[in-house]
Formats: C-alpha cells, sequence, structure tokens
C-alpha cells in the first residue's frame, strides 16, 4: 500500500506542473480560438530563466517570482506585436507561426546556453527528503504540491471572484457578447495570453529542479498540454486540473503496473476522449 | 501563337540547365585530389549537445595528425540531425557527390548502423564509437569499424569489480529503457547476476522519451535493493540519478550508471549529485597512459580544452582512420581496411587493439566514482578511477560473420 | 487524346522540375529525397489545400509505407513492384483505420486525434521490435532491379535509376492528382471545405468523400514512404515520428496550399534549403523559425503565390494569348 501512496504521491507532484502547463493553453484556446504551438517554449524558457537567476543571484525564489513575469512580458509583447493579426486566420497558420516562434526560441536557448542541459538546484529550504519510518518523500515535491495548491486556488479565486476572472469566464463563451458590451477584447486576448505564458513559465521553474533544464524539452510539455486539455475539457480551468491531476496519477501507477505502456496509455485515452466524449470532463459542448 | 507558352517554359527549361546545371556538373568534374574525411555528428537537434564535441575532437585530430602521417585530408563536416533518415540521405549525398569513402563518427546506432551499410556499399570505410552491439555483432561488415566496448565489456568491468567490492550487496536492482540496446544490456547483467549468484530483485522498463522516473524509482526503492544498476544513458540517465538523489536514496543504495557519456555528463548531473555514484565509462582524462597524455596535451593547446568521452571518441575515429590510411601507404578503401585490421597502436586507453574477425577496438573499460566537492582538484575533476579492464566475446561467441 | 492528358503549364513545370532537378542539385541522392518529399507532400497538400483538414497523420502513413515496401522486400523477395504494392495495400488499410475514426471529428478535434493516433502508431512500431528494427529501424532493405515478365526496366543500382524510378512515380502521381482534383471528385472537395454544412445540405455524403479523400492522401504519403525506404536502403524509426508529420505539414505550408504544384515548390525549399543551413550553421533551425513565421504571417499562399504573382507580372509584360490560358483557368492548376 505503500508502494501506491507514494505513486499517488508522485503522480500529484507531475500532474500539478502538467495542470499549470495545461491551463494556460485552455484558456487561450478556449477564449482566443487560437491554438499555440509555442506553448511549449515557454515551458522550456521558465526552466533555464530559473537557471539563469539562481545562478546568478543564488537565490531560486528570486527566479520564481521574477522568471515568469519575465515570460509573461515577454509573451505579451510577442502577442499585441504579431500574433494579434492571426486569430482569424485557419488554425494552420498559427500552428505554423507558434512552431516557428518555439524553434526560434529554442534555437536561441542553445545559442546562449549551449546545447547540453543543466542542473538547477532545489531551494535551500526544501533540500533532502520528508521522513516518517520507512517513507521518504523529496521535499521539493511536496512544496510543488503544496505551492500549486496554493496557486490554483488562487488561479480560482481570480476566475470566480474579480472582475477579469468574470470577464475570461464570459469570453470562453463568447468573445462577440463580450465586446459588445464595451469590453476591449484586444486587451483580454493580450493578458490572457501573458497569463497563460506566465503559467507555463511557472510550471518551468518548478520542474527545472526535479528534471534539470536541456534545450529540448518544449516538445513534450507541448504535447502533454494537448492531452491534458484535450481529457480535461477545452477552456476549462477545473478541467485543466483534473485532467493534469488524472494523467499526472495514470502515468506513475501505469509505470508500477506497465512501465513502457505509460506513455501510450496517455494518447489512448486522449483519442478515446475525443471520440467518445469531445467536451473532455469538463469542457462545454 | 498557341506554342508560344509552351515553348517559352521549354527554352527557359533549356537555359536554366545550362545556367544551373553547368556550375554543378563542372563541379563535379574536378573532384578533390586530397582525400576527403568526412564526420558525421548531430550539430543540430536533440543530439547536439553530444555531437558537437565529437565534431570538435574530429576535426582536431586531422589538424593536429594528418601531416604527422603525411596525409593531405580534406575534413568534411556533415549534421546528422540527430534523424537516421536525414543523416543516411546525406551520406549518400555526399559519397555521390564528391566520392568521399572514409566517414567517421555517429551518435545515434540507427545512424551508424544504417550509414555502416552504405559505407558498405560504396566500398568505402567508417569508423564508429556509437554502443549497439549489432555494429560489431549481427550487422557486422567489413567497412565498419568501431572503437567504443560494446555492451558485454560494460557490464563485465562494472557489474562484476563492484560485485567483489561489496560482496554483502546481493540484490540488485535494473531499470532499463525499452529498446534493443537497453535490452542487450540487461540481457548481460542478468547473465553475470546468474554466474555471481545476485539476486535480481525487480527491473523497470521505461520508453526513451521518458523524463519522469518517480514511478520506477518507487518501485525500485519498495524492492529494498542493495544496488541500484542503471541501465539508460543520456539525459535519462541523468534524470534518473537526480531524482534518485532527490528521494534520499543514495543513502540507502549503491547507484550505478553503467553507460555514462563523461565529462559533459558530469556537468550537467553535478558534484553534489554525482557524489558517490559509480559510473562505467569508456574514457577519462585522467587516464594514466602516454597516449592519452598526448591528447591531453593537444585537447590543451587547443582552445584550452579537456578532453572528454565524446571529443575522444571522435578523434580517436578520424585519427584511426589516417593511421591505416599511413600504414597502407595509401588511400584505397581496401588496403586501409587490411592495414587497420590486427592493427596495434597506442590509444587513449593504453595499449588497444582492432581485431580482426569483427573491426572491433579492444580497449579498457573504466569503472569510476563520484568525488566529493572536497576532494576535487578543479572544477572538471568529477570521478576517480576504480578500476578498468578488456572485456569482449571471443571470435566463437560472437555473432559476427564476416565473408 | 494526348491532348487531354497534355498538361497546363503547371505540370510542365513539373516535368521540367524533375528533369532539372538532379542536374541542378549537388547530388542525385539530394534530387532523390526532394522527390521522395514532393511526394509526401502532395499527399499531405490534398488533404490540406483541397479538403482544408490538417492531419498529423502523415507521418503514419509514410512510415507503414516504408516498413511495409521494406519487409516485403526483405522478407517476400517479391521485387520492387511488390514492395511497391504492399506499401499500397497498408497504407490504404492505415489511412482508412485511422481516417475512419478521425473523420468523425472536426476543426482542432480533428488535429488533435491524428495527433494521438500518430503517437500511437509511433509506440507500436516501437514495440514491435522484431519486425520493425524497434529504435535501430530496418535495416538492409534490398533494391533489386525493376523488371516486367523478365526484362529489366530499371536496373536500380545507380543513383540516377533510383532517381528515375521516383521521378516517374511522382509524375505518375502528380498526373493522377491533378485530375482528381480537377474532377467533379476534386470539385465535392473543395465545396467540404469551403462550407461543410452546405454539402451536406446539398445532398452530398460528406463523410465518405473525407475518408476517401484521407485514403488517398495516405496512399499517396505511403508511396512516398516507400521509395524513402527503397532510396536509404533502410526504413528508420523517425520515418513515423510525430516531427516527420509536422516536416511534411510545413514543407505543404511553405509551398503553397493553393496548387499542387505548391508541394514541388515547397518540398524543394525545405529539402535543398534545409540542407545548404544546415552545412553553413548549426542553429539553421532558427533561420527556418523564422521563415515559418514569414510564411505564415505574409505570404498565406506559400512560394506558389510567389510564383504565381511573378507570373502574373511577366504575363502582364509580355501579352500571350490563345487557348492555352483557357484551358489553364478550366483546370484549376
Amino acid at each position: 500500500m505503500n508502494l501506491y501512496l507514494i505513486q499517488v504521491l508522485n503522480g500529484l507532484g507531475i500532474g500539478m506542473i502538467y495542470f499549470l502547463i495545461a491551463v494556460g493553453l485552455s484558456v487561450i484556446f478556449g477564449i482566443m480560438n487560437f491554438v499555440n504551438f509555442a506553448h511549449g517554449a515557454f515551458y522550456l524558457l521558465g526552466a533555464y530563466l530559473c537557471y539563469a537567476i539562481a545562478a546568478a543571484t543564488d537565490s531560486f525564489w528570486l527566479a520564481l517570482a521574477v522568471g515568469p513575469l519575465a515570460i509573461g512580458a515577454l509573451a505579451w509583447a510577442a502577442e499585441t506585436r504579431f500574433l494579434c493579426r492571426l486569430y482569424r486566420v485557419e488554425h494552420m497558420y498559427q500552428i505554423l507561426v507558434t512552431l516557428g516562434l518555439a524553434l526560434v526560441i529554442q534555437e536561441l536557448v542553445v545559442l546562449i546556453w549551449g546545447p547540453i542541459g543543466t542542473h538547477v538546484s532545489a531551494p535551500a529550504l526544501f533540500r533532502g527528503v520528508l521522513s516518517y519510518g520507512d517513507f521518504a518523500y523529496p521535499k521539493y515535491r511536496l512544496f510543488v504540491i503544496g505551492f500549486s495548491a496554493v496557486l490554483a486556488l488562487t488561479l480560482w479565486l481570480l476566475l470566480e471572484r474579480t472582475r477579469y476572472g468574470a470577464i475570461l469566464r464570459a469570453g470562453t463563451e463568447s468573445t462577440e457578447m463580450v465586446s459588445l458590451l464595451g469590453i476591449d477584447i484586444f486587451r483580454l486576448f493580450s493578458l490572457t495570453f501573458a497569463l497563460g505564458a506566465y503559467l507555463a513559465g511557472l510550471a518551468g521553474v518548478l520542474a527545472a529542479p526535479i528534471r534539470g533544464a536541456e534545450p529540448f524539452m518544449g516538445p513534450e510539455a507541448l504535447t502533454i498540454a494537448f492531452v491534458v486539455v484535450v481529457i480535461g475539457g477545452m477552456g476549462s480551468f477545473a478541467g485543466a486540473l483534473a485532467g493534469g491531476l488524472l494523467v499526472g496519477v495514470v502515468q506513475s501507477v501505469m509505470s508500477s503496473l506497465w512501465s513502457e505502456g505509460a506513455n501510450v496509455m496517455i494518447y489512448v485515452a486522449m483519442a478515446l476522449v475525443i471520440l467518445l466524449r469531445p467536451r473532455g470532463l469538463f469542457g462545454r459542448t | 501563337m498557341k506554342l508560344s507558352r509552351r515553348k517559352f517554359v521549354k527554352d527557359a527549361a533549356a537555359g536554366a540547365m545550362l545556367v544551373g546545371g553547368a556550375p554543378a556538373m563542372l563541379g563535379r568534374a574536378l573532384a578533390a585530389e586530397k582525400v576527403k574525411l568526412c564526420s558525421l555528428y548531430p550539430l543540430s537537434g536533440a543530439f547536439a549537445g553530444v555531437g558537437k564535441p565529437g565534431d570538435v575532437g574530429a576535426h582536431l585530430a586531422m589538424q593536429a595528425l594528418a601531416k604527422d602521417y603525411g596525409l593531405d585530408i580534406d575534413y568534411v563536416s556533415i549534421d546528422s540531425e540527430g534523424n537516421p533518415g536525414r543523416g543516411v540521405a546525406k551520406v549518400l549525398a555526399e559519397i555521390q557527390q564528391s566520392g568521399t569513402k572514409f566517414f567517421a563518427g555517429a551518435i545515434l546506432s540507427s545512424v551508424a548502423l544504417a550509414v555502416g551499410a552504405e559505407v558498405h556499399k560504396s566500398g568505402g570505410v567508417f569508423f564508429t564509437a556509437v554502443g549497439a552491439d549489432e555494429v560489431t555483432g549481427a550487422n557486422c561488415n567489413r567497412s565498419m569499424f568501431r572503437w567504443s566496448v560494446p555492451t558485454y565489456g560494460a557490464i563485465q568491468e562494472t557489474v562484476v569489480p563492484l560485485i567483489a567490492m561489496f560482496p554483502d550487496a546481493k540484490r540488485w536492482y535494473t531499470i532499463t529503457p525499452k529498446y534493443v540496446f537497453g535490452d542487450s544490456l540487461l540481457r548481460n547483467a542478468v547473465d553475470v547476476f546468474k554466474e555471481k549468484g545476485i539476486e535480481h530483485v525487480g527491473n523497470s522498463y521505461h520508453s526513451l522519451s521518458e523524463t519522469e522516473f518517480s514511478g520506477y524509482l518507487t518501485n525500485a526503492a519498495a524492492a529494498k535493493p542493495d544496488v541500484l544498476l542503471l541501465l539508460n544513458f543520456g539525459s535519462q540517465s541523468t534524470n534518473t540519478l537526480r531524482q534518485a538523489a532527490d528521494f534520499g536514496m543514495k543513502n540507502k543504495i549503491k547507484i550505478v550508471m553503467v553507460w555514462a557519456a563523461g565529462l559533459e555528463q558530469y556537468q550537467e548531473i553535478g558534484t553534489d549529485v554525482l557524489d558517490g555514484v559509480y559510473v562505467g565509462c569508456q574514457y577519462d582524462v585522467t587516464i594514466d597512459s602516454p597516449g592519452n597524455k598526448k591528447i591531453v596535451e593537444l585537447f590543451k593547446r587547443d582552445a584550452n580544452r579537456i578532453p572528454s568521452y565524446a571529443s575522444v571518441g571522435g578523434y580517436i575515429c578520424a585519427d584511426l582512420i589516417m593511421r591505416g590510411m599511413k600504414a597502407a601507404g595509401s588511400a584505397e578503401p581496401a588496403a586501409v581496411i587490411k592495414a587497420l585490421e590486427g592493427m596495434k597502436y597506442e590509444g587513449p586507453t593504453g595499449n588497444e587493439e582492432i581485431q580482426a574477425f569483427d573491426h572491433q577496438c579492444v580497449k579498457n573499460y573504466y569503472l569510476l566514482k563520484g568525488k566529493p566537492a572536497a576532494q576535487k582538484k578543479s572544477s572538471d575533476d568529477y570521478v576517480e578511477i576504480v578500476s578498468f579492464g578488456k572485456s569482449f566475446l571471443t571470435q566463437a561467441q560472437s555473432l559476427c560473420k564476416m565473408a | 487524346m494526348l491532348r487531354r492528358l497534355l498538361p497546363a503549364p503547371a505540370m510542365l513545370a513539373s516535368i521540367a522540375a524533375v528533369v532539372v532537378l538532379p542536374l541542378i542539385l549537388p547530388s542525385v541522392a539530394m534530387a532523390t529525397e526532394v522527390v521522395v518529399f514532393i511526394i509526401a507532400t502532395l499527399g499531405c497538400n490534398l488533404l490540406l489545400g483541397y479538403v482544408g483538414l490538417l492531419s498529423f497523420g502523415q507521418a503514419i502513413s509514410f512510415g507503414v509505407g516504408a516498413y511495409a515496401c521494406g519487409l516485403a522486400l526483405i522478407h517476400l523477395h517479391i521485387g520492387v513492384w511488390g514492395g511497391l504494392f504492399a506499401a499500397l495495400i497498408c497504407s490504404i488499410i492505415a489511412g482508412l483505420v485511422v481516417g475512419a475514426l478521425s473523420i468523425q471529428k472536426r476543426g482542432i478535434y480533428f488535429v488533435m486525434l491524428t495527433f494521438a493516433f500518430s503517437q500511437m502508431f509511433y509506440f507500436i512500431a516501437y514495440a514491435m521490435a522484431e519486425v520493425t528494427g524497434g529504435d535501430n529501424g530496418l535495416l538492409n532493405v534490398p533494391r533489386p532491379p525493376l523488371t516486367v515478365f523478365g526484362v529489366t526496366l530499371l536496373s536500380l543500382g545507380t543513383p540516377l535509376s533510383m532517381y528515375c524510378l521516383a521521378a516517374i512515380v511522382f509524375l505518375v502521381l502528380f498526373v493522377f492528382l491533378h485530375r482528381l482534383v480537377a474532377s467533379p471528385f476534386g470539385s465535392t472537395l473543395i465545396a467540404i471545405r469551403e462550407n461543410e454544412e452546405r454539402a451536406i445540405a446539398v445532398g452530398y455524403n460528406t463523410r465518405i468523400f473525407k475518408i476517401i479523400a484521407f485514403v488517398i492522401s495516405s496512399w499517396v504519403t505511403g508511396m512516398a514512404g516507400a521509395l524513402y525506404a527503397l532510396f536509404l536502403n533502410f526504413a528508420p524509426l523517425s520515418n513515423i515520428d510525430v516531427s516527420m508529420s509536422e516536416r511534411i505539414i510545413i514543407m505543404t505550408i511553405v509551398g503553397g496550399t493553393n496548387s499542387l504544384f505548391g508541394s514541388v515548390l515547397g518540398a524543394t525549399f525545405y529539402v535543398v534549403v534545409g540542407n545548404l543551413l544546415a552545412s553553413v550553421w548549426p542553429r539553421w533551425l532558427l533561420v527556418l523559425g523564422i521563415i515559418l513565421i514569414v510564411v505564415a504571417g505574409y505570404l498565406r499562399g506559400g512560394l506558389w503565390s510567389g510564383v504565381e504573382w511573378t507570373w502574373q507580372r511577366l504575363r502582364a509584360r509580355w501579352p500571350v494569348a490563345g487557348a492555352v490560358e483557357q484551358r489553364e483557368d478550366r483546370g484549376g492548376a
């Protein structure tokens, strides 16, 4: 039983990171109908900014605070400068542009930091394991679970209790209505895109001490994000959370049961969800 | 009037042929008189981290040694992009375009095997340092040579000494990437376990794209092993090791990484995590041999580099091809191959020899241990040699049946 | 009769391209690689340009075609025709299975579904290592001569004869696709792309049309895969990887989805410029990324629209009247 408990904990930890990556993509697609293939690149940048800031200032907390903000700002700039022109075009051009952007970011990372991955230490406060008899679990992973839970709660409050949140939720139902109500839809889009990028960058910062930072980690985050968004439901916050945790826990438990298949299971699940219940767990039809 | 556009297009096509084709045709006519040595490494894409040092090493060998050997070498570098299809297509193009006969390199076994087959067809020579057994095993051919020690030797020189060092460590758990190379390592390890009476308490397979090992490590910890044997490599072994350290497994369990990539990987892992971990590697900068001293000196002179397995792998493959040419006294592939077979030479790991029956270099494989920060003599001094030796399958045991 | 087959300028240009490529490019091998990817891009273009379906499943058909051809040649010893036929059968079956399931959804769900299937096929190829060679790939695919009733048509031993095979397959498929899109079937596909609801309202069973288009696209891409296996004597796992789908999609969009000839431009551009850039700068992907951004942002018709624009300019300067124009307009090159 101990084994499965730890597997579930593992799954929650990864699942929370999946949630952070996916929720941005989900909201971006839900509101803006924009397929963002550069989402993984924001995650990548998050991990590298964590490395760079932590190396320069010896403070993980500073990296956590500043890194994602920088990425959010970068995303805001990209969106207002040229991505906004692509909202009305077909998905294939959106995919092409964001794929191109992802490639550019990836190669810039290699140019600046080299092609070999780097190692990021967990913050001193959370190094080591929490022991309880036979049970030992890394403190940092527990921190990730706790911190992400708090973050999820904050996001939920943002969505449910603030004006911006209300506009955002309305926007996932109909952007036309929102703009007819006199709200600047373009500001909304920019903010949303920046928020999505911020969260993906945050996921990268949190993931860096667990799996290091290496230049080709973008595509894996993107793939997971799509799977979680599909399973959870596009445009849904609860969906991203439930989907992320579900995928994380299933992957973890599978590694005890059928380890080689853990990866393909999520794609089978993704296909089944699309075929049988396209709106996912919590999405709207 | 009706035909004018068709005529126009035809004339334009003819004109384009003349203008565009002429330089290409002329270029091919003036084939290079120097001997071309082509190195094939992933310089872009996911494996660029190990590809670039390989290319640097090969280039360095050519620059430093060609004149000493009395050779005039034209060095060409191909980017395999870490993609076997592209790598092989580019090699084909190079063979057709320039008639290149000598190739060195490859990081991915799939690239090496396919390129080896192509080079064999075109009657050239290919020297590689990849890991897959098949290169000097089931898929061996007269054109392909391999410097690095395959899975049998890697396991023999890491697992066997450790069993001797820690006779009480009877329970071993393995983590294996589910594919041909991983299975080879596992098979060899299981054979040793049987022979030495080790209890193989479990194995976790994982896919090649896995980055999250907490599940497998939890499984491993539950089996209460004395030793955790990592049979994966590259960024996967880095992540497994890192996460094992996160889980505090280093305190209770000995961790062994059989197939380490060398200095670049140690830098990525970091001293704290690498401390006390046993790794197996094809090469280390601290090897005490005249061959290695020369290499360290050469690398130092060139931009103060520290040689690593990745760069020395590239260096030695290019070097051996050139030695073959020198010994044969010609740049004819058949003569070079004959000269290389059975050649004994002073290599990075000491005295090395190229076996004639499978074109495998007989060299040492090293068991090293990660040093704690206090014992590091310099920032790049991550490991110390614990033991080393040569272990290879005999001709009777080998799967290689060359004509 | 020949006049019916006689091509509009785009067809002529493709014949010209196929003749010129091995002469202009530095090696025949590169030209063969280009033609293989032109064919794969044509398959994608049919689906993307004419039906409006963006599928990440191109790698499935490409990989299945390569494996089928390779395995047939290695184990069944049935010659090149047999290999191509095996690729045909297998890629059609794969296209049917994936298509029938994926067509049920539209828009982004269709895209995601094909993406999921692509990953699943990758896993199957990887797991069936005894058959496909797994990560090592399918090695030593033979390339026997192309014979008909004992008469050797192409020895396939030299690079040029391999190229000829690829070029002939390309031309045959190009004529086929050209006539297909010019036919009522093609017009229906375009109608479905423009407004599927209306097409349904008018009475078309759009599902069947889409599945057929998917299967044809899969077949064409599978042929490309088979030729690739013959060309490399090797069928790597990377053929069936999602990044191969990405590459093909990039070639299709960059070349231009408004015309079949765009595929010729896109594949040629990607392979040649990619090779050129890679030999100059290891960070060539950066340049590729910028090219993608520019094309998607500013040149949505792809390279083909650039060619069309130039052609219009030239025609304005040197007016050429005649029946040839009328045939071109109707053919919808």
